[in-house]
């Protein structure tokens, strides 16, 4: 056990060791491993923000939902009150036509009334002329008694 | 006499493999620090040959990714200097983890030679003409002294560096003067002034208390190991076959096997311990030089 000029070679090896290990050991090592440690918490952060970020679209995507769904529900209510005033306005639509229609088969039942009436009319005057021809025995003013004739049946239509 | 001749081989085997540069002169006027312990300075730079060649080996294969093999069994090491470092140390310094992984993978590497037979490398040495060798490194003094040195000289260079009155003031006023100074009377200030040499002087043991403990500590340890160690050899050193054979020489070779084992186990413990300490009390020393000045 003594203290000799080992220790300056222990000195230099020590030292020697020292320096060539952080160069060649420690610092690449201890890099590789910053690295990895930074890559890996880049990593979770990018992790964390997706997770944030889905947190954030699937509250989005709920409030658009939500909003979709209120629209859609207003646009049914909107379409339903049309559906219910097109409704309205057809059947409101249909009873003027109906009643139009009723009108106009009233007018032409009136009119072939009418018409009918005025050939009945002018059918009796014509029999009647011609059998009072054919009782008289003579010939008399057609015109003139064809008026007479027509201004009595007229009379007796008119009393009918 | 058989203990005798035991107990002399066990001091024959303590010698060093010694190299003086005096060797013109007679032994008794050479001067004990102009010698080189060859053995010692052999194991060392196959250790650092070891660690360097392994060290350049890795650096062209260390990946960024996940590590596997070498590289993971290595950075467990390096995460566990630094978590040590990180934990016991106030600020950054980038010599700190360097330092405390290469003294703590050193003496761990030296002390592990100890788990050799204990006088296999001796007579191996012998057998090539080596008058002696000793095996494990640190149980040279000169190891440990070396290694106490750097860190006590790192202690005062980072003290004085940054906090350079703080330090010398503790130098020279603590623990009695600065009480003494502080005090209105001129005669207690001047019995202050007096104290100064003593304050210096308990100061200055007190710091080389630090190297001398850890390098003792280490030193002292594997010495009392290694000598254990040929204390059990020296259970199965036996005269002839016919002790070899008889039931007491069978008992001893059993006990010796089974307790040289167990010491093994336990002194394999003892280094890995001690490169441990080295490395904490290392890194403890840095950090209260480091450690900011309280007003």
């Amino acid at each position: 056990m003594s203290i000799d000029l080992t220790l300056v070679g222990q000195f230099i090896v020590f030292i020697t060791m020292l320096l060539l290990m952080k160069k060649m050991l420690y610092v690449p090592l201890n890099d590789a491993m910053e690295a990895r440690t930074q890559k890996i918490e880049a990593g979770l952060a990018a992790a964390d923000a997706g997770l944030e970020a889905k947190a954030k679209a699937d509250a989005d995507a709920a409030l658009q939902l939500d909003a979709a769904k209120s629209k859609a529900q207003e646009i049914v209510s909107a379409a339903e009150r049309r559906a219910a005033e097109v409704k309205e306005e057809a059947v409101i639509k249909a009873r003027l036509e109906a009643v139009a229609i009723v009108d106009a088969g009233k007018e032409e039942l009136a009119s072939e009334v009418s018409r009918a009436k005025q050939d009945l009319r002018e059918e009796v005057a014509g029999i009647a002329l011609q059998a009072a021809e054919k009782i008289v025995g003579v010939e008399l003013d057609a015109k003139r008694h064809a008026a007479l004739i027509h201004a009595s049946i007229s009379k007796g239509f008119d009393a009918a | 006499m058989a203990a005798e001749e035991h107990s002399t081989g066990i001091a024959e085997h303590l010698q060093y493999w010694t190299y003086s540069f005096q060797q013109n002169l007679p032994v008794d006027e050479r001067n004990p620090f102009m010698q080189i312990h060859i053995d010692t300075m052999l194991v060392t730079g196959f250790v650092a040959c070891l660690i360097l060649g392994f060290s350049a080996w890795l650096k062209g294969r260390i990946v960024e990714g996940a590590p596997t093999g070498a590289q993971n069994a290595v950075e467990s090491i390096v995460g566990f200097v630094n978590d040590t470092v990180k934990d016991n140390f106030p600020v950054h310094n980038p010599l700190v983890a360097p330092l405390a992984l290469t003294i703590f993978v050193f003496i761990f590497l030296c002390n592990f030679f100890d788990i050799l037979p204990a006088y296999l490398l001796g007579h191996i040495a012998e057998g090539l003409g080596a008058p002696a060798f000793r095996p494990v490194p640190t149980n040279d003094l000169n190891l440990p002294v070396a290694m106490a040195l750097v860190v006590f000289a790192l202690v005062l260079y980072y003290e004085f560096k940054l906090k350079p009155i703080h330090f010398m003031k503790d130098l020279l006023l603590q623990p009695f003067a600065s009480l003494l100074l502080d005090s209105k009377n001129p005669v207690v200030k001047f019995l202050g002034v007096l104290l100064i040499p003593l304050n210096l002087t308990l100061k200055l043991i007190e710091e080389l208390a630090k190297p001398l403990s850890l390098s003792f500590r280490l030193f002292g340890n594997m010495f009392a190991g290694e000598v254990i160690f040929l204390l059990i050899a020296s259970l199965l050193l036996v005269d002839n076959m016919h002790d070899l054979m008889s039931f007491g020489g069978i008992v001893s070779e059993i006990m010796g096997l089974l307790v040289g084992l167990a010491w093994s186990f336990f002194h394999m413990f003892i280094g890995l311990l001690q490169a441990f300490i080295f490395m904490i009390l290392t890194v403890v020393y840095l950090s209260i030089a480091h450690q900011p000045v309280e007003h």
